[in-house]
């Protein structure tokens, strides 16, 4: 896949990072086209924050190159790169107002008083914090700390904009909202955007493209739907929604013996009181109500299995007949087979 | 995590503690501010003759005393002219070394943190004992320089050891977001590491102005007869002079102390001074 | 899976971690070590070479000035100064006032700011507040003033004379007694050991405390086995810092103290100066810092402790 240097937002080419006397990104690629929100999907530890900082200045590469608009910024400090940060902690300036955390950027830039206050008011506006602006940044609320950090970044005007774990301290209701701001944001802006998250649900709902990190590597760069419905590697489909997972081969419609592994996504598992082509008995064990569906447990010829459903649920001890309608095969790790 | 807010429900019988604490409240009162007072007033009486209640007469004569006499007035200017100069050294010797313990790792760290204490544990009258060998050779005996490397001496503690933990308290994520909004890596130490970690090093200049300008012994060793500070006037004071003389001194002595204090009383308190103590 | 768990900490650490050497930072930190050791440093090996008999070179103007010089008799020195003043017979009685001053003040100091620290954390209120206030003041104090104000407080015609006096009673003359002296270091000494341990409590997390509650302690139980356990580096800073202070300490013995026993702060500053027998002074400040030595030690091992335990060694 090749694309037109121009449209390029970023580039890391064969990124490697050691830390510690360990190699904590080994030989990374990534090309995030300009406009484009890409997400560093993982779990701690999987060099998705490493990446991120070198990205954004704070970590130079033992090797490769980092291009940010089709400028290599690889060894240039934070200060020269145009990349705006949003931080994990917000990291606002305690001794500042919520006006002169804003201003800071364009202050070093040394831009006219006037203009500062244009641009500033014109962030603030964008996110909604006119009334705060000679707040203290600890007498706002997280989220509205969360914003300013987001206005911050923003009035710098980068050619990139980075958020390291944005969502991470907002609680659960609060998230939801403020990734749709930031997603809403975005798109109005055009602003390359790479966000780094452990939290697949964030990724997936936000992302043009999520890149799956795992232990310093890349294991797959596509979008969310291809994400979730071909994983490329078993770590993949493990990592994103939920999986029955086997060891066998996948025929007639049923685990058979075998050497290969065998994923099957819950909602893939169909259960029903007749009997279809392809199908086999099966009796319910549990129902756990997931709120707008169920989770139920099945057994079938010693093979217990999980099913998502939101209609027509069973009870336990129901007999009936199980299909799975997709199954995903790999050997070795590697997606060989979509059955 | 509120840590100020301290009430805890914890219940104890109430009016006899409530008697105790009175009484003890009442004892550390008598205890502390007794003997300050009991000075303080008389700066002002003419006479008190024991066993009376009260002083004989009230009377602003030993101020006049005070004004009038030119060594007093000299130690007065020695001392206020000292002190700041030794907090400036001070300061600039040892400030970018609470920066360095803070912020690297460098050969000799560990070894240089608990020198530094252990330079503290000698007897300030025996270390001063055995500086006057090395002061007579470099004929700093008597000297204005020699009072100040006394007094810096005093000081070092302080302003490495509190500086160094204010700035290690400064979070390197403030300083990272600076960087990543364009400033340089100078800027980002002025505008914010040394703006956040101002609190502790106000701190570090109270308490080393205090330890200088408090400092009698070995100001005392190496300048008289020649040049008197305010404590050492104090020591031939209390020999040669009426009390009320020594009383209205202290006043005049005490008064630095307690503007200074009072202006960083909220971060001493707020346990920058104590924070500065741990070694890490 | 050990790479992941190291980068979990967060990369700011593992970069603070992986830091190389700094040579910038050795440079920067020069100053100030370097003062001490030709300021300090420097003077105390001279002193001891001193008190040895080593009597020549930059020892030779105090030994030309001073009496009852002992020269080294061996390469290594000689032992004569050391004999001359550990069996002068006023030296076990001074040794001995300095250790128990600075043990019975040191001691009073750290339970009265125990207590009202603890005071302060658990009930809290206005009264905890006044009362550390006002355990504070001494900190506004010249250490001259306040041994010159005491020594007023309790002289022959102090406060409590008066005040008994009229009562018919008699109060006894404290100043110049060692009485005096260990009141007047308790009365400087507080404000600092205050200072640490309350601000060492406040680090306590309620929580700690309250799941304590929870589990059924009481208040004795709780402070025994969660404040102070938690607290303990800073009550160990505070404890060594005034007993080192207090052992050293020339002001305070000086304008309060009795004339024999004497704390040997005193005498140090007697014999360098009236006594002129400087060798002697300077072996009895020796005698002062092997004592703080073995205090510090007890500091140094407590900060390296909890350095341990909170992982950072």
């Amino acid at each position: 896949m090749s694309i037109a240097k121009d449209s390029v937002g970023l580039e890391l080419i064969g990124l490697n990072k050691i830390l510690g006397g360990r190699t904590i990104i080994e030989n990374l690629d990534l090309s995030v086209k300009k406009g484009e929100m890409v997400s560093l999907l993982g779990p701690s530890g999987c060099g998705k924050t490493t990446t991120l900082r070198m990205i954004a200045g704070f970590l130079i590469p033992e090797a490769g190159k980092v291009i940010l608009a089709g400028k290599d910024v690889t060894t240039l400090g934070p200060d020269k790169r145009p990349s705006a940060m949003v931080f994990q902690n917000y990291a606002l300036w305690p001794h500042m107002t919520v006006f002169k955390n804003i201003a800071y950027p364009l202050k070093i830039r040394k831009l006219a008083k006037s203009e500062i206050e244009k641009r500033v008011h014109d962030a603030l506006g964008l996110v909604n914090l006119m009334h705060h602006k000679d707040s203290r940044p600890s007498q706002i609320s997280g989220g509205e700390q969360q914003r300013v950090a987001l206005a911050r970044a923003l009035v710098q005007e980068p050619d990139i904009l980075l958020l390291d774990e944005p969502l991470s301290n907002l609680d659960a209701k609060l998230r939801v909202k403020v990734r749709e701001d930031i997603r809403d944001l975005q798109r109005r802006l055009g602003i390359t955007t790479v966000i780094v998250t452990h939290d697949q649900d964030e990724a997936l709902s936000i992302s043009d493209r999520i890149a799956v990190m795992n232990d310093g590597r890349i294991e797959q760069f596509s979008t969310p739907q291809a994400l979730y419905d071909e994983p490329a590697t078993e770590y993949v489909a493990n990592f994103i929604g939920s999986l029955n997972r086997f060891t066998g081969n996948f025929a007639e419609g049923r685990i058979q013996t075998g050497d290969n592994v065998v994923g099957i996504r819950p909602e893939d598992v169909l259960f029903s009181s007749h009997q279809v082509p392809g199908s086999h008995a099966a009796t319910v064990d549990l129902v756990v109500p997931r709120g707008h569906f169920f989770e139920v447990y099945l057994s079938s010829n010693d093979q217990k299995i999980r099913a998502f459903m939101s209609a027509d649920i069973p009870q336990v001890g129901d007999a009936g007949f199980v299909r799975i309608s997709k199954a995903l095969i790999y050997k070795d790790g590697k997606l060989v087979k979509v059955a | 995590m509120s840590h100020s807010a301290n009430k805890l429900n914890i219940q104890t019988n109430s009016w006899l503690v409530r008697i105790f604490l009175s009484a003890f409240i009442g004892f550390m009162g008598l205890f502390i501010l007794g003997p300050l007072f009991w000075l303080a007033i008389r700066a002002f009486v003419t006479e008190w003759t024991f066993p009376n209640l009260l002083p004989d007469g009230l009377t602003m004569r030993w101020w006049r005393v005070i004004a009038d006499d030119g060594s007093l007035l000299e130690a007065i200017k020695n001392s206020l002219i000292i002190s700041p100069i030794v907090v400036l050294i001070s300061a600039a010797i040892c400030l970018p070394a609470a920066y360095a313990f803070s912020r690297y790792e460098f050969l000799g760290r560990k070894t240089f943190l608990i020198g530094i204490f252990a330079a503290n544990a000698f007897p300030k009258i025996g270390l001063f004992a055995s500086i006057a060998t090395l002061f007579y050779t470099l004929n700093l005996m008597g000297t204005i320089l020699g009072i100040i490397i006394i007094q810096v001496l005093g000081t070092v503690i302080f302003m490495t050891w509190i500086p160094a933990a204010a700035f290690s308290a400064v979070p390197r994520n403030l300083e990272d977001a600076a960087r990543d909004a364009g400033a340089s890596k100078l800027r980002v130490f002025w505008d914010i590491t040394l703006r956040l970690a101002m609190p502790g090093i106000l701190v570090a200049l109270v308490m080393s102005f205090l330890a200088a300008f408090d400092e009698a012994q070995g100001t005392y060793l190496v300048g008289v007869p020649t040049i008197y500070t305010m404590p050492t006037k104090m020591y031939a004071l209390v020999l040669n002079y009426p009390v009320q003389i020594s009383a209205v001194f202290s006043l005049l002595l005490a008064i630095p102390s307690v503007i200074l204090i009072s202006l960083a009383r909220k971060q001493i308190i707020g346990g920058q001074l104590a924070e500065g103590f741990q070694i890490k | 899976m050990s790479k992941s768990k190291e980068v979990t900490v967060g990369d700011s650490l593992a970069v603070k971690k992986t830091a190389r050497l700094s040579p910038l930072g050795f440079f920067m930190a020069l100053p100030p070590v370097l003062v001490i050791l030709f300021f300090i440093g420097g003077p105390i090996l001279l002193a001891f070479s001193f008190t040895l008999g080593f009597t020549t070179g930059p020892n030779e103007i105090v030994a030309l000035i001073g009496q009852e010089i002992y020269t080294k008799t061996n390469w290594w020195g000689t032992l004569e100064a050391y004999k001359s003043v550990f069996s002068d017979s006023r030296f076990p009685g001074n040794l001995k006032a300095t250790l128990e001053i600075t043990f019975v003040a040191t001691t009073l100091v750290i339970v009265l700011a125990l207590g009202m620290a603890i005071y302060q954390r658990i009930i809290g209120g206005r009264l905890a507040t006044i009362l550390v206030a006002l355990s504070l003041v001494p900190l506004f104090v010249p250490v001259v003033i306040s041994a010159f104000a005491i020594r007023t407080f309790y002289d022959g015609t102090g406060f409590f004379k008066t005040i008994f006096y009229h009562f018919g009673l008699t109060f006894p003359t404290l100043t110049m007694t060692n009485n005096a002296v260990t009141i007047g270091v308790i009365w400087t000494s507080l404000p600092f050991a205050i200072l640490m341990i309350s601000s060492g409590l406040q680090s306590v997390p309620d929580a700690l405390i309250e799941t304590a509650q929870d589990a059924g302690a009481g208040f004795m139980r709780i402070i025994a086995t969660v404040m102070i356990p938690l607290a303990f580096v800073p009550i160990v800073i505070a404890t060594t810092f005034t007993a080192i202070g207090i052992m050293g300490s020339f002001t305070i013995p000086y304008f309060l103290g009795a004339n024999q026993p004497t704390m040997l702060g005193v005498e140090i500053s007697n014999f360098f100066g009236p006594y002129n027998r400087p060798q002697h002074s300077i072996v009895m400040a020796f005698v002062i810092f092997v004592a703080a030595s073995g205090i510090g030690f007890f500091y140094i091992w407590a900060n390296v402790r909890s350095a341990k335990q909170s992982g950072r060694i």
